[in-house]
């Protein structure tokens, strides 16, 4: 019989132990983990409780998913190498910032992202960066119990009566406020990049309740502070059946397109599940899941929503041909100056 | 006309504490109003009372997680800004440290930074360094910033500080560990604690510092607050700022039970 030295022993002591001690790490490291930045609020309920749960199971991996903001200054401050997020999901204004400085993938092909063939045009366009997997109409929010005409146009909030009662953002923290002002340029000058004219009109704004979340201009239309204001649709058809005296209007010069986009972070260790994730948040079934649980327009050409919401969301050609895609690009290579002027402006 | 003076004197004085009592108060009362109205916006008057924003707030996993990890990292970050800046104090105040003006304003530094330069700077350290942004982080961040409001109460305390009392126990045969303890912490301890609550209030309330360096699903309560805001304006904010006042209230009034926050009124 071999006797087995002290040495020895030790040896196989040590090894089982470390064995021991790392496996829960082995078979953690085996489950992989895609890191996503995600919305918060109602959206945030639905993708906790149940889209990252089945991608999750689909996928057998984990979703670390990031909900505190500022998503952009963080990734930004890590390594693009080793980035924090797999997954940037945020606005086209800050995904166009993202791409400029190299921290995402400027487009995917169909081969990486198979549903993106399933997209109305607007989600790939040349105004997006990766895609825009669902949209918000940017256009009017108003009471109904104010004897307001409903408006039908961009320059109704300009109507005199409303002084003291409209409602809109700061501009330099908010794509809504930043987004009407080139609707403005639209209105009264050239177009959306007639910056001139934009200034002159948002002046004759004045006096025009300002907040910096459209959260807060949903509150100050329920609770009547505002009687018009810059809003998205979802912000105010989450309340439809509430019994609340407030609704949305579409103006006739069309609505601005507030993008949620999903980009992929090109140092990503996990890359085919970023993708695969991006894919899956464009499926039928959870496009219907999500549009219907936060008023979102799906991006995806055959998802079939219920009927009260296809009445309202931009879900078919003829509906989306009036959304407006702003250049971010543009907008952000000026917006140190438009802040300045803008602050100039609304002073006082 | 003597008395008369005095009175137009007492009125004076009692409208002035009125009105800085008002403007300290009145934030807290609108906040309580918001937080038993039902409506789901701030509207005045209130339309009835309700507990339904604290009955969801309590409800909410999001808050309760994010309010133990804050009472968690707070009470963290109360013991060991309470050690290291009580420690800095004494070394700075007895040491006879070379350039102790220099040191003490360092040691103080990063109340004049921007908090959230300070948490953004973390934030890149413990990304660079492959730590990623493990919780001890966060108390390392939050008691960066909670250490001066220790060492500037001890060290006001030891500015007035009779080292005839230290002399006296030392001659009579204790020895340096007895002084200190028998001696030095007793009557330092005003400074030290109020210092120690400062630090607790700081790191519950902290918000940019942290904003860079809570985890998904580890966020403290201003953060999931903060995010909260943006998408969901209701009176469950209002219910958990009514809590959070309530908790801070807690801790001074026990701190008040257990050892006499009077005797540090001084300070």
């Amino acid at each position: 019989m071999t006797r087995l030295s002290r040495r020895a022993a030790l040896k196989v002591a040590a090894a089982s132990a470390v064995a021991t001690l790392a496996a829960p790490a082995i078979l953690h490291a085996q489950v992989k983990t895609v890191k996503i930045t995600t919305w918060g609020g109602k959206w945030g309920d639905i993708m906790k409780a149940s889209v990252l749960p089945a991608f999750e199971k689909e996928f057998k991996c984990t979703v670390s998913a990031d909900q505190a903001f500022p998503f952009l200054p963080k990734l930004q401050a890590s390594s693009k190498s080793d980035p924090l997020y797999d997954v940037l999901h945020t606005n086209s204004n800050e995904q166009w910032m993202a791409v400029n400085e190299g921290l995402v993938m400027p487009k995917f092909t169909p081969k990486e992202v198979p549903n993106i063939a399933d997209v109305y045009p607007y989600a790939v366009s040349d105004k997006i960066v990766g895609v825009s997997i669902f949209t918000s109409a940017i256009g009017l929010g108003y009471r109904t119990d104010k004897g307001l005409t409903p408006p039908k146009s961009w320059k109704d909030l300009a109507d005199r009566k409303l002084d003291g009662a409209r409602g809109g953002y700061l501009i330099p923290v908010n794509s809504l406020g930043q987004a009407h002002l080139m609707m403005l340029g639209k209105l009264y000058g050239k177009g959306m990049q007639d910056l001139d004219a934009a200034y002159k009109a948002l002046e004759q704004l004045k006096p025009i309740k300002m907040v910096d979340f459209t959260g807060q201009m949903e509150k100050m239309l329920l609770a009547g502070e505002v009687s018009m204001g810059i809003i998205h649709d979802s912000g105010v058809l989450r309340y439809e059946g509430q019994n609340q005296p407030v609704d949305f209007a579409i103006p006739s010069e069309g609505v601005m397109a507030l993008e949620q986009v999903l980009a992929v972070t090109p140092g990503s260790k996990v890359k085919e599940l970023a993708l695969a994730y991006v894919d899956f948040m464009l499926r039928p079934d959870i496009q219907k899941q999500l549009s219907e649980g936060v008023w979102y327009s799906p991006s995806n050409k055959k998802v079939k929503l219920d009927a009260k919401y296809d009445a309202r969301l931009f879900n078919t050609e003829e509906k989306v041909a009036k959304l407006i895609q702003p250049d971010w690009n543009w907008y952000n290579a000026r917006k140190d100056d438009i802040d300045a002027k803008v602050a100039r402006l609304l002073k006082g | 006309m003597s008395a008369r003076r005095l009175d137009a004197g007492r009125v004076a004085y009692y409208t002035l504490n009125g009105a800085i009592l008002t403007f300290l108060l009145l934030p807290l009362a609108i906040v309580a109003v918001f937080a038993l109205n039902p409506t789901p916006y701030i509207s005045f008057p209130p339309v009835g009372v309700t507990l339904r924003w604290f009955e969801k707030f309590f409800a909410n996993e999001d808050f309760m997680r994010s309010l133990w990890l804050s009472l968690r990292v707070a009470a963290m970050v109360l013991v060991l800004s309470t050690v290291l800046g009580a420690m800095c104090a004494l070394a700075l105040a007895r040491g006879r440290l070379p350039g102790a003006g220099i040191l003490t304003a360092f040691f103080m530094s990063p109340l004049m930074l921007p908090a959230i330069l300070t948490g953004l700077a973390l934030f890149q350290v413990l990304l660079l360094s492959g730590v990623g942004r493990p919780v001890w982080g966060l108390v390392m961040g939050h008691t960066l910033v909670a250490v001066p409001y220790v060492l500037r109460t001890t060290l006001a305390v030891l500015a007035n500080f009779d080292t005839r009392v230290e002399e006296a126990a030392s001659s009579l045969g204790a020895s340096p560990v007895r002084v200190f303890f028998e001696v030095t912490l007793p009557l330092i301890r005003p400074g030290v604690i109020a210092g120690g609550i400062f630090a607790f209030i700081v790191s519950f309330d902290q918000f940019p510092i942290s904003l860079f360096l809570v985890l998904p699903k580890g966020e403290t309560l201003p953060v999931v607050l903060f995010n909260y805001m943006k998408f969901d304006l209701d009176g469950a904010i209002a219910a958990a700022s009514m809590v959070s006042i309530v908790m801070a209230l807690s801790v001074v009034l026990l701190l008040e039970r257990v050892i006499g926050l009077k005797a540090y009124v001084k300070l």
